[in-house]
């Protein structure tokens, strides 16, 4: 508006003047540097300087039109110009304050921005660290628990480890005593099976005793019926029965006669009830004839007496014959008597003693 | 006649008046306060040390001189205008000083904030 203004004041002067006046350098300058002022921030930031800048010129060009080449006008013009100058660094620095207060409130909000940060920072971190604390407290506590569990549960290993030797101990005690026990049944068994078999024992004895009585009573009946059969004499080979020759053979003969077996069942019988005695049949013949033959027909008497037993169930493997010959005579051969004596059978009973050294 | 002699009276004081007047601006000496007080207030701006200021002092202290040079010469009138420049480049040079201050700060303070922004990307 004052640039419309002063271009119109400016138009003016110039039509009143005319072409044949020059404006002095001063005035060019002046009006430039109003122009420049006024295109600057002062038209806006300082516009009071910019109005004294402005009446300033105004003064410059009234002096110019009355006076445009007195030094007067020369010093309005400058004066005019520094007016201008001074506006327009006048503008600046409200420019240079503005910017500076814009920069500066910028930086106060920046700051406070960054402020606000810091504290959200330090609030956040405060929090995390507020956060690792109670993690730390947490895995504190759960270490803890953890060292608990751990202490409980060597403690139960602890105290399985005592419950199973405890266990062991019961059991080895359980086993002793069980095998106590067994030992007590088995000893207790030992001794029913010991009192039975002292019992059977007993009754063995008993039995054997009975056997052995009712054996004697046996042998001495069958002695006593020996004894009435034949002759029997006790000798240190055993008891002898001597049948005479006579009564079983015929002379020279190794057969039985009739009266021969019948007395020969009567022995037998009473043999076999003193049985399980070796018995040895020996045959004797007297001093006729020649040694050999006599020698032979002893050993056929014996052997037919032998055979005859064991037909009538004497058991063969206790009885033994020999064939004795003459050498055994018990009278002499010189008398009909002596060598009637002598043509004999015997059967030698052996002992009990001798029969188990066999 | 008393009124003609009244308005004559008051001519004639006008007359003396002015011509005292006159008389009294003719030898009144020369206010150089304001030129003397301008140059010191932007020598204590520091105008000195501002290129564009110290060109400004320099011309304002030149032309006071050339003023009390004018005055002691005679030339009241001229000397008085010569003044006016002296003053003008005095508060042009205080203010070229203060510009300059004030660009500085707000260059710094852009950079300040410039820079605050940049470190707190």
């Amino acid at each position: 508006m004052k640039t419309l203004q002063y271009f119109t004041l400016v138009a003016l002067a110039a039509s009143f003047a005319g072409c044949a006046t020059v404006a002095p350098t001063e005035l060019v300058n002046a009006r430039s540097a109003y122009q420049l002022a006024s295109d600057g921030p002062a038209q806006q930031l300082e516009p009071a300087e910019l109005h004294k800048a402005h009446e300033a010129l105004i003064l410059a060009e009234n002096s110019f039109r009355k006076e445009p080449d007195s030094y007067r006008t020369k010093d309005l013009a400058y004066v005019a110009q520094r007016k201008s100058e001074q506006a327009g660094a006048l503008g600046s620095i409200a420019a240079a304050k503005a910017s500076k207060d814009g920069a500066n409130a910028d930086f106060q909000t920046k700051q406070s921005e960054i402020v606000e940060q810091g504290k959200k920072n330090l609030s956040d971190s405060e929090k995390r660290t507020t956060d690792a604390q109670a993690e730390n407290a947490r895995q504190a506590a759960l270490k803890s628990a953890k060292d608990k569990a751990d202490a409980d549960s060597q403690m139960q290993q602890a105290a399985i480890a005592q419950g199973k030797m405890d266990l062991n101990a019961a059991e080895k005690r359980t086993a002793e005593t069980q095998a106590e026990l067994d030992k007590q049944a088995a000893l207790k068994l030992a001794k029913e099976k010991a009192d039975a078999d002292s019992q059977l024992q007993q009754a063995e004895i008993a039995q054997g005793k009975k056997d052995l009585n009712d054996a004697e009573k046996r042998t001495a009946d069958a002695l006593a019926d020996l004894a009435s059969l034949a002759s029997l004499k006790e000798e240190e080979r055993g008891l002898v029965l001597t049948l005479s020759g006579s009564v079983l053979f015929r002379s020279a003969e190794a057969t039985l006669l009739p009266q021969a077996q019948v007395k020969l069942d009567q022995v037998a019988k009473a043999l076999l009830a003193i049985r399980a005695r070796n018995l040895i049949i020996e045959g004797h013949t007297d001093s006729q004839g020649t040694e050999a033959y006599n020698q032979s027909l002893s050993q056929r008497r014996s052997d037919a007496v032998r055979d005859y037993l064991v037909q009538g169930g004497y058991p063969a493997d206790h009885i033994q014959s020999r064939g004795k010959g003459e050498v055994s005579p018990i009278a002499k051969n010189t008398s009909t008597e002596g060598r009637a004596n002598n043509r004999r059978v015997e059967i030698v009973i052996e002992r009990e003693a001798q029969l188990s050294k066999k | 006649m008393k009124y003609v002699s009244r308005i004559g009276i008051m001519l004639f004081a006008v007359a003396v008046a002015a011509t005292g007047i006159i008389a009294g601006c003719a030898n009144a000496p020369l206010r150089t306060e304001a030129s003397t007080s301008g140059i010191r207030a932007a020598e204590e701006a520091g105008a000195a040390k501002v290129p564009s200021a110290s060109l400004q002092l320099q011309l304002a202290k030149e032309e006071l001189e050339s003023a009390k040079s004018l005055a002691a010469k005679g030339e009241k009138v001229q000397a008085d205008s010569m003044l006016r420049r002296a003053e003008a480049d005095a508060e042009l040079a205080v203010t070229l000083s203060h510009e300059d201050a004030e660009k500085s700060e707000a260059m710094a303070a852009v950079e300040r904030a410039r820079q605050l922004r940049k470190d707190n990307q």
